[in-house]
């Protein structure tokens, strides 16, 4: 960016920075250039304002802004010579060397423009490499003539002519065989080229001695477009190229020219490679400033990406590839120059990559709860868009990677979604020109589109697309409440085996789903298997940051900068959450059902020791320890309360606390789940009941039972049957009277005590044998009790399927350590992906 | 009943031969019109090289039509090509017959290889002729002859590829001809191999199996699995002791899982299996062997895995044992079971000869539970249980009580038509006595196989009686 880009830009502010320049080169140090910059990119910023503003003042006066824009680049340079002149003749070569510093900065910008270079300036340096030959010589002959700080700069000097020379070196040799003529030709080059790179070209033209007045009676508004013509779309492209990335480009200046050039370019060829260019400045536009592209910016490059794969799929003859041949860059090419297909170096995916990430993060920065993010989020729907058009366009061409990515893409923004939204969403896609061909039209359902999708990423090599597409297909299995497929798939891809070496986001993605499959157990009225699978998340008690809802404020540990923006970076967009109250809601009432009814039927204190879910009885016991409780508040006061009421075998109070619940209005069929609920409470009531007040009856009628807990005769006994029958309670029925015969045995104290020691005796002998198994060196060692770890992984995983009643033992084991695991996965990631980053 | 005839969902699993005794049987049954199983039959055999077979059916689907040409054509071929096999694998079975060769053979195969071809002259290719025969006698259905060569050519053959084919063929063959020792044998190696072997190889050539491109090998291993699931179904329901066989089998984790994954329906036959062995498992009958826990808690497990797939699978046999062993709901239990007999077993290949003992086994089950439950149970009632008049079931009544060993607990009180079940609790003092009994055992064990160098440990795979015996000495 220098002073002629801007200048177009905001016309009536340059009066004020072109007299400051000039100000400063007058009286300059070599420093000055810095500060230069840096005022310069802050002007920068309020470019765009400005440019509006000062449109008309524009109109106005274009001469003086030109003749003094240029004259005052020249009038540098020229006065940057004379103060060299001068330092020279009195031998000053500190002097002279700033001069030239600055001087080669100024060709340097010049350059940057691809301007040509000055007579001038090759003049100078012509003389300068001649002057400071012969004061070499001098300094050789006549010794200790000068002081060392002059010296010192007079071989630095020497050095940067040298250079300078080099990197001219044909200009240079022109201009020493025939300066008169170096001169001439370059006067002319000036005059002729009156479309020259970017908005340089009037100015430069105006400093070219022929016609001046012509030039500026076209030259307007509508006079500037003209100048962009399809035949010098390359030069015009190739200029904003080389000017891309470098230190003070105007950005907004160039995404501007590139959106004139787009409207100029004439074949296809010209407008790809337009468009490519486009996009990527239009990426490039902020990237430290703000956090995200701001919308405008964003929809305007998804509409560009949109046409890019338009003109690219509609003619098959272009094909645009990361690698290709290297070509002219400023030579138009056709399928008819190429002999076949025009390769053009460039990267579909990238963008598509690209705008769906900007999206993502312009979500994770607005705040939503504001009606910003809600518009935003409207954007989806063209951004699913482009996505399809993509994934159509790979389709057509099959390519298989980045087919294989904007698959991925696409069901990223899908397989959370309730069928509603992606009805919305396909519908958009429906009415698009280019159409992929698995559309929801096409699958009829959204289960099928989310499989015909999936299915394409498990053919497709790549493990990591596999692994998410596995996660995502589960997530919305759950999501569809088809809990067994869910649970299937889950335990079939053994993702829990390898998930803790995976990277972070897919690991989230893991958890995701599995609290998700929990959820869904809890919808479909599986409380068993919906505590056990959301369990495990529960038990760190980091539910928010395992799902990347939140960031976890960690006790003992600060994190570092890196770190939190790392965190920041993984957070999911609000309206992917789950809701984490919704969550545990839903786990602590399950855990009351499953929990409570243990409780009752342990009576000694040694057996109390077996949990099943931790984060329920800690809340239980705090709860306990409360003298006065007050009407329930929270989520979690309500379902306390329940437990409470449920042990002391009010059902009814129970159910109607669960049910007040305000957060079940957030699920999806709340008031099916509500009535499960219900019923389950009154069986979890009935058994509850049982192990509390059977040693105080000797009978107790089935009808009453059935009348107290208002369950159909049928139920009650066969819940009653099922306790009997797995030795759960001593009793048994007696037909006839309709009524359970309890049979208790009242155990003396030795004869408990007894008990208790040959459990514990068993227990040491367990012990010890594990301990041998481990010197032995692992399970294979000795005994026969190996059998049972060699089993199979699935094996496992079955037994974890079938449910509660056999896992008590190992399960605790168990799943501590994949909680464990679970969340130590994350923090390893975390570390290493901190370390690496500071190792860049 | 046809809903839940399995035969299709079986036979894609099945040998094209071994689909034939299904197929007849499904025409004896008469679930299905007589004419289109007579259709799939020909069907079948127009595949095979028993073109007699295949005539004949052809002349029963289209009386009156002229036999296509092709059949005696194929026939002529079919004719020569044994011939010239014939001879070819004649070449090395004169060579094997011969009684110094059958003594000089050992087990290692490469070095018996080497011996033939340097005595003899015999090379791999001419091996790989008994191989070929095998299968052809196989294709036109002479089974016997077709294990005789199969089981030489394993023998010999070092091709692990073939060898493997050759296994399923003989395994075919064997059930084919009703060989069942021989079939479980086989079926057992197979089993082995199998499950040692996880190369892709497993999936022989056999028949429709070599579909699959190239799989990788845990999904070769699976269909390999599958397949033997199925095809042992006919050496388990038909050998003397295949029952508790099957249940040892199916219910180890492998299989369980193989089961699961890929043939839920496979389930039916466990199930029935599972209650057809209970009374042998009750310890009623004294089997010879003694069973393994798996086989003893065979119904528990059983009932385990139906309420998991339940929503991929249920048939009356499965929705017996879950309404009797997770409802506890008899009269559902009862209406499944009469369901079960008559709609399921009746109609089933391999179920239909267990009919009268599967009702007897499941009644079992029944009064078992309703006993345990109860403590005063009305003799009108379970009769009514059971599905048997009220003389019938006081009879049964009498009989279970007699077999069992209930006999001290439970009376019948004719006069109020119950019978009283008296189960006192096990006595403290047994429990502990029960808890503690191994203990002993198991801590010397341990001090044995402390006393032992870890190596040494690791290599015995010591059973804690022969410890002892170790501290004895």
């Amino acid at each position: 960016m220098s002073s002629e880009d801007e200048a177009p830009a905001k016309p009536s502010t340059t009066a004020k920075p072109a007299m400051s320049r000039f100000l400063r080169t007058a009286g300059s140090d070599s420093s000055s250039s810095d500060s230069d910059e840096d005022s310069e990119e802050d002007s920068d910023a309020d470019n765009g304002d400005d440019a509006e503003s000062n449109a008309s003042n524009e109109e106005d006066k274009p001469q003086i802004r030109i003749l003094s824009a240029v004259a005052k680049r020249l009038n540098e340079m020229e006065a940057t010579g004379k103060v060299m002149e001068n330092a020279l003749k009195i031998n000053d070569w500190m002097a002279i060397s700033n001069e030239f510093d600055k001087l080669v900065r100024m060709i340097q910008r010049q350059h940057n423009l691809s301007e040509p270079i000055p007579a001038f300036y090759v003049r100078t340096l012509v003389t300068l490499e001649t002057s400071v030959n012969t004061t070499l010589q001098k300094e050789k002959e006549a010794k200790k003539k000068m002081n060392a700080s002059n010296a010192k700069a007079l071989t630095a000097m020497k050095q940067k002519v040298k250079k300078a020379v080099k990197d001219n070196e044909t200009e240079v040799k022109k201009y020493q065989e025939d300066p008169e003529a170096f001169e001439r030709e370059y006067l002319n080059l000036i005059a002729r080229d009156s479309t020259p790179a970017a908005a340089s070209g009037p100015r430069v033209a105006a400093v070219g001695a022929t016609d001046d007045v012509d030039e500026f009676t076209t030259v307007g508004k509508g006079g500037k477009i003209q100048q962009y013509t399809s035949e010098s779309i390359f030069k015009d492209l190739q200029a904003v190229q080389e000017a891309r990335g470098k230190k003070n480009t105007d950005r907004a200046e160039q995404i501007r020219i590139l959106e004139i050039l787009v409207d100029v370019a004439a074949t296809s060829y010209q407008r790809i490679r337009v468009l490519l260019a486009l996009i990527s400045s239009r990426f490039d536009y902020n990237s430290s400033v703000s956090t995200h592209m701001p919308p405008e910016l964003w929809l305007s490059a998804q509409r560009e990406v949109d046409q890019l794969v338009s003109i690219v799929a509609a003619d098959s003859n272009y094909s645009i590839q990361e690698m290709t041949e290297d070509y002219d860059e400023l030579v138009e090419r056709s399928p008819a120059t190429e002999k076949g297909i025009v390769r053009i170096r460039g990267s579909i995916i990238s963008f598509i990559d690209r705008l769906d990430d900007e999206f993502t993060r312009s979500l994770q920065n607005i705040d939503p709860h504001g009606t910003e993010y809600v518009d935003r989020l409207k954007d989806e729907k063209v951004l699913y868009c482009t996505i399809c058009r993509a994934q159509a366009f790979y389709e057509k061409t099959s390519q298989s990677d980045p087919l294989g990515r904007v698959i991925m893409r696409r069901l990223e923004h899908i397989y959370s979604k309730p069928d509603a939204v992606v009805q919305a969403l396909e519908a958009a896609v429906d009415t698009s020109d280019v159409k992929p061909l698995t559309t929801l039209t096409a699958q009829g359902s959204t289960s099928a589109l989310v499989h015909a999708l999936c299915v394409y990423l498990y053919k497709s090599g790549n493990s990591l697309l596999r692994t998410r597409a596995m996660l995502s297909h589960i997530y919305h299995h759950a999501l569809q409440n088809d809990f067994h497929t869910a649970r299937d798939m889950l335990l079939m891809s053994h993702l829990q085996e390898s998930i803790h070496s995976a990277d972070v986001a897919t690991q989230i993605l893991y958890n995701r789903t599995v609290v998700q499959l929990g959820l869904c157990a809890f919808r479909s009225g599986l409380i068993k298997e919906a505590q056990a699978t959301l369990q495990e998340i529960f038990t760190t008690q980091r539910v928010k940051e395992l799902l990347a809802q939140g960031v976890h404020q960690q006790r003992f540990q600060v994190m570092t900068p890196e770190q939190e923006k790392a965190e920041k970076q993984r957070q999911l967009p609000f309206h992917m959450h789950i809701n984490t109250e919704l969550l545990e809601a839903a786990f602590l009432v399950s855990s009351m059902l499953v929990e409570i009814p243990l409780l009752a039927s342990i009576e000694s204190e040694e057996q109390k020791r077996k949990v099943i879910s931790k984060p329920f009885r800690r809340l239980l016991d705090f709860a306990d320890r409360q003298v006065f409780t007050g009407p329930p508040e929270s989520t979690r006061d309500h379902i306390m309360q329940a437990s409470k009421a449920l042990q002391d075998g009010e059902w009814e109070k129970c159910r109607d606390l669960i049910q007040s619940i305000k957060i079940w209005s957030l699920m999806p069929e709340a008031a099916s789940v509500k009535e499960m609920l219900a019923k389950r409470i009154q069986e979890q009531g009935l058994r509850t009941y049982l192990f509390t007040y059977a040693p105080h009856y000797s009978t107790l009628s089935l009808s009453l039972l059935s009348r107290t807990f208002s369950l159909p005769l049928k139920t009650v006994t066969s819940l009653v049957s099922k306790m009997i029958w797995n030795e759960e309670l001593s009793a048994s029925l007696d037909q006839s009277g309709g009524v359970i015969v309890f049979q208790r045995i009242e155990l003396s104290r030795s004869q408990q005590l007894a008990q208790v020691i040959a459990d514990k005796v068993a227990a040491m002998v367990d012990q010890n044998e594990k301990a041998l198994d481990i010197k032995m060196g692992g399970t294979g060692g000795w005994g026969e009790r190996n059998d049972g770890n060699k089993n199979e992984k699935r094996g496992e995983q079955i037994q974890e399927r079938r449910g509660r009643g056999e896992r008590t033992r190992g399960a605790r084991g168990g799943a501590r350590g994949r909680g464990a695991r679970f969340s130590q996965g994350l923090g390893n990631q975390m570390n290493s992906h901190t370390g690496g980053q500071r190792g860049q | 009943m046809a809903q839940y005839d399995l035969s299709k969902t079986l036979i894609p699993y099945l040998d094209r031969h071994l689909s034939f005794p299904l197929l007849a049987h499904l025409g004896e049954t008469g679930l299905f019109p007589a004419e289109e199983v007579t259709v799939a039959q020909y069907e079948l055999a127009k595949g095979t090289n028993m073109f007699d077979y295949a005539k004949g059916l052809f002349e029963g689907i289209y009386p009156g039509e002229t036999v296509p040409a092709e059949f005696d054509q194929k026939r002529t071929n079919a004719v020569s090509t044994n011939e010239r096999l014939q001879q070819e694998a004649q070449a090395v079975l004169d060579v094997i017959e011969n009684p110094d060769v059958a003594q000089a053979l050992r087990q290692d195969k490469n070095q018996n290889l080497q011996y033939l071809k340097d005595n003899y002259n015999l090379t791999l290719d001419q091996i790989t002729a008994l191989y070929n025969f095998g299968q052809f006698q196989y294709s036109y259905g002479n089974y016997t002859g077709a294990a005789d060569y199969l089981y030489h050519f394993r023998v010999l053959s070092t091709d692990a590829e073939l060898n493997t084919s050759a296994h399923w063929g003989k395994l075919a063959s064997d059930i084919l001809t009703g060989r069942w020792d021989v079939a479980l044998e086989e079926l057992n190696t197979l089993r082995d191999a199998i499950d040692t072997r996880s190369a892709p190889s497993l999936l022989g050539s056999t028949a429709a199996q070599a579909q699959g491109a190239v799989l990788d090998p845990a999904l070769g291993q699976l269909h390999s699995r599958t397949w033997v699931v199925h095809w042992s179904l006919f050496v388990y329901f038909n050998h003397p002791q295949g029952r508790t066989l099957l249940l040892e089998t199916f219910l180890s984790p492998t299989y369980l899982n193989t089961i699961q994954t890929s043939c839920p329906w496979v389930l039916r036959y466990l199930a029935a299996a599972a209650i057809l062995s209970r009374k042998a498992a009750a310890g009623l009958t004294t089997p010879a062997t003694p069973l393994s826990p798996r086989v003893r808690h065979a119904i528990r497990e059983i009932v385990k895995v139906i309420q998991t797939e339940e929503y991929q699978y249920s048939d009356p046999v499965t929705e017996f044992l879950r309404e009797l062993y997770v409802e506890f709901d008899f009269e559902r239990a009862q209406k499944a079971l009469s369901e079960a007999v008559d709609g399921v077993l009746a109609n089933d290949f391999f179920l239909g000869e267990f009919k009268d003992e599967f009702l007897d086994c499941a009644r079992f089950l029944v009064s078992e539970a309703y006993v345990r439950i109860h403590g005063r149970v009305d003799i009108e009632n379970l009769s009514e249980r059971l599905n048997l008049s009220q003389e019938e079931g006081e009879k049964w009544i009498v009989n279970l009580i007699r077999e069992s060993r209930m006999g001290a607990d439970a009376k019948i009180d004719l006069e109020k038509n119950v019978i009283d079940i008296n189960r006192p609790p096990q006595p403290v003092y047994q429990t502990v006595i029960e808890k503690t009994r191994q203990l002993a055992v198991r801590t010397q064990a341990l001090g044995v196989a402390i006393g032992r160098p870890p190596q040494q440990a690791q290599q015995q795979q010591q059973k804690p009686d022969q410890a002892q015996e170790v501290l004895v000495n």
